[in-house]
């Protein structure tokens, strides 16, 4: 289990994480959301003890980050963004390297670096440098790194970073199949890729928490579903009709390819009555010409950019807290 | 004390793989078979004190060319962050990178052994070996504690040119030390200088003296200079 109590982490004057509380529990597949300069990688560079929190607590397992460094450690498979790695070692000494780390016996030393080759694929290059492998394969050689001591809690800070197509969906396959039996945190700022693997939502912006929970819980709680009416006829009167509709929040307009017909998006309030039928009647007693009225599923993109926008978010997010990077 | 021997390992084959390792043993080597050569004199009694003082001074620029890239390049390039997301203590590291460099220097040094090796072969009489031990006592000394010094600068900038200069400029300070007039300065200036200078307890050596009080000079240098790497290692997880 993760506890995270109530993190604090300046750089100078730069408040990079203010007060972020949350609880993972095992087997859990969490993703931290949020923009550039969130405070993501610093939130996840303090559960594994890279960087000390100036206030708050970070507990893996009963350990605290602070006191007891060494069992946390021993107890996270952790890959940086961009997977910083030795380019001049070859692909297996470097494994052997990073197992001795982490005190792996020499028995199990050989068996453990076979099992992560094959499991992350990379055997074909074990004998090659680190530096002339591809992006996507030291991408794999970071992640079997991390994998090497099996441990309990893998986080992984931006997987799909500067990968192309192809290597993002064998990351994510990848990542996909270690998800099934341990804790994981992904750090992402790509939505499908966290839609897919994560079973729980945390969404950072400004360095706080603005949201947390399952991606139903997030589209129920955060949004309500959009409505698109095309229609053609006198759109003034008719948008002024549907102000006082029960349920509509906002009504935009874009006009459509076909001369006289217009596209309107209408933003309805969660929780209230489904407003079509009612959009349907003022229609027909405008005069107006109703082609198309379909409601669009909310999306975690939607929900992602109407918190990160929303203006509690940006009041607090002052301009050098929206800069914070580390 | 595993995890020490596993990054001084790395470290020291790291340094093998990388073409500045190659080059810094080529130009040290280069050097002092030239000072080797120029500082024996026909027909004088075979003796290396010459070779072992202009050495010292040769191990001025090459000990931050090993060192300035311990710790520093790691922090330019990230990979510090695995590092230190392992379970290994800061002082492990600090000591593991501290060994990798300082077996470099020793592999450096080692080649100089065909000097008194020659000298042992083609002279009679035969050098004394007093002076010639202490000699290397001395480089292997003052080799260790420049290492340290470049270990702490290393462990708190993330450029290499940065740690290069900030090691040199504090050794050359350390040697020019011994170079400056006592007479002009107050008693207390000169107690100072004595008891920091470099070139007194190295021209020490060079006589074949190998005091006690100079070995925990170097020694204690060291260990100062090591704490204050993990100090600046440790003060990455608060900057």
């Amino acid at each position: 289990m993760i506890l995270v109590r109530e993190i604090q982490k300046s750089f100078g004057r730069v408040d990079a994480v203010r007060g972020m509380s949350f609880t993972i529990e095992p087997g859990e597949v969490v993703a931290l959301l949020g923009p550039n300069g969130a405070g993501k990688s610093t939130t996840i560079r303090m559960i594994t003890s890279y960087l000390s929190p100036d206030e708050g607590s970070v507990r893996i397992d009963g350990y605290d980050t602070q006191t007891d460094s060494l069992e946390v450690r021993q107890r996270i498979g952790y890959l940086p963004e961009s997977a910083p790695l030795y380019p001049e070692m070859r692909v297996i000494d470097f494994l052997d390297y990073r197992a001795r780390l982490f005190h792996l016996p020499r028995g199990a030393r050989a068996k453990a670096i076979g099992q992560v080759m094959d499991r992350c694929r990379i055997a074909a290059v074990a004998r090659r440098r680190i530096g002339h492998l591809s992006k996507g394969y030291r991408q794999r050689v970071g992640l079997a790194s991390a994998l090497l001591h099996n441990p309990p809690v893998l986080i992984l800070d931006e997987p799909s970073n500067g990968l192309d197509p192809s290597q993002i969906r064998e990351t994510r396959s990848l990542v996909h199949e270690l998800a099934e039996n341990r804790t994981m945190i992904i750090c992402s700022h790509i939505l499908p890729e966290v839609e897919r693997l994560a079973t729980r939502l945390i969404v950072i912006a400004g360095g706080r928490k603005l949201a947390d929970g399952t991606l139903g819980d997030l589209l129920a709680q955060h949004t309500a579903p959009q409505l698109v009416v095309e229609v053609q006829g006198d759109l003034q009167a008719f948008q002024a009709s549907l102000g006082d509709v029960c349920g509509v929040r906002a009504i935009m307009q874009k006009p459509t390819k076909d001369p006289g017909w217009t596209i309107l998006t209408i933003d309805t309030l969660p929780s209230a009555p489904d407003p079509r039928p009612e959009i349907a009647c003022r229609a027909a007693s405008a005069s107006i010409a109703l082609r198309e009225l379909r409601e669009v599923k909310p999306s975690l993109e939607r929900v992602f950019m109407d918190l990160i926008e929303s203006p509690e978010t940006i009041a607090t997010s002052t301009p050098h807290h929206a800069e914070a990077t580390h | 004390m595993n995890a020490i021997l596993t990054i001084a390992r790395r470290e020291l084959s790291s340094m093998f793989r990388l073409p500045v390792g190659w080059v810094v043993i080529a130009l040290f080597l280069l050097l002092t078979a030239s000072v080797f050569a120029l500082t024996l004199t026909p027909g004088a009694p075979a003796s290396l004190r010459d070779f072992f003082g202009i050495s010292a001074w040769l191990l001025m620029p090459v000990a931050p060319a090993i060192s300035m890239r311990l710790l520093a390049e790691e922090h330019r390039t990230g990979s510090d962050e695995p590092l230190l997301t392992a379970p290994v203590s800061d002082i492990g590291i600090i000591l593991g990178k501290y060994l990798g460099a300082w077996l470099f220097m020793a592999c450096m040094l080692a080649p100089t052994l065909i000097y008194p090796t020659l000298l042992f072969i083609v002279s009679d009489p035969k050098p004394d070996p007093g002076p010639i031990l202490a000699g290397y006592c001395s480089l292997i000394l003052q080799g260790s504690l420049y290492l340290a010094i470049g270990t702490a600068v290393s462990s708190m900038t993330s450029s290499q040119t940065l740690a290069y200069l900030a090691t040199l400029f504090p050794i050359l300070g350390l040697l020019l030390l011994g170079t400056v007039s006592p007479e002009a300065l107050p008693d207390w200036g000169r107690a100072v200088i004595n008891a920091v200078s470099i070139s007194a307890r190295a021209g020490d050596f060079a006589r074949g003296i190998i005091d006690t009080a100079h070995i925990v000079f170097f020694s204690a240098g060291t260990a100062l200079f090591l704490m204050l790497a993990h100090t600046g290692l440790a003060s990455r997880r608060w900057r």
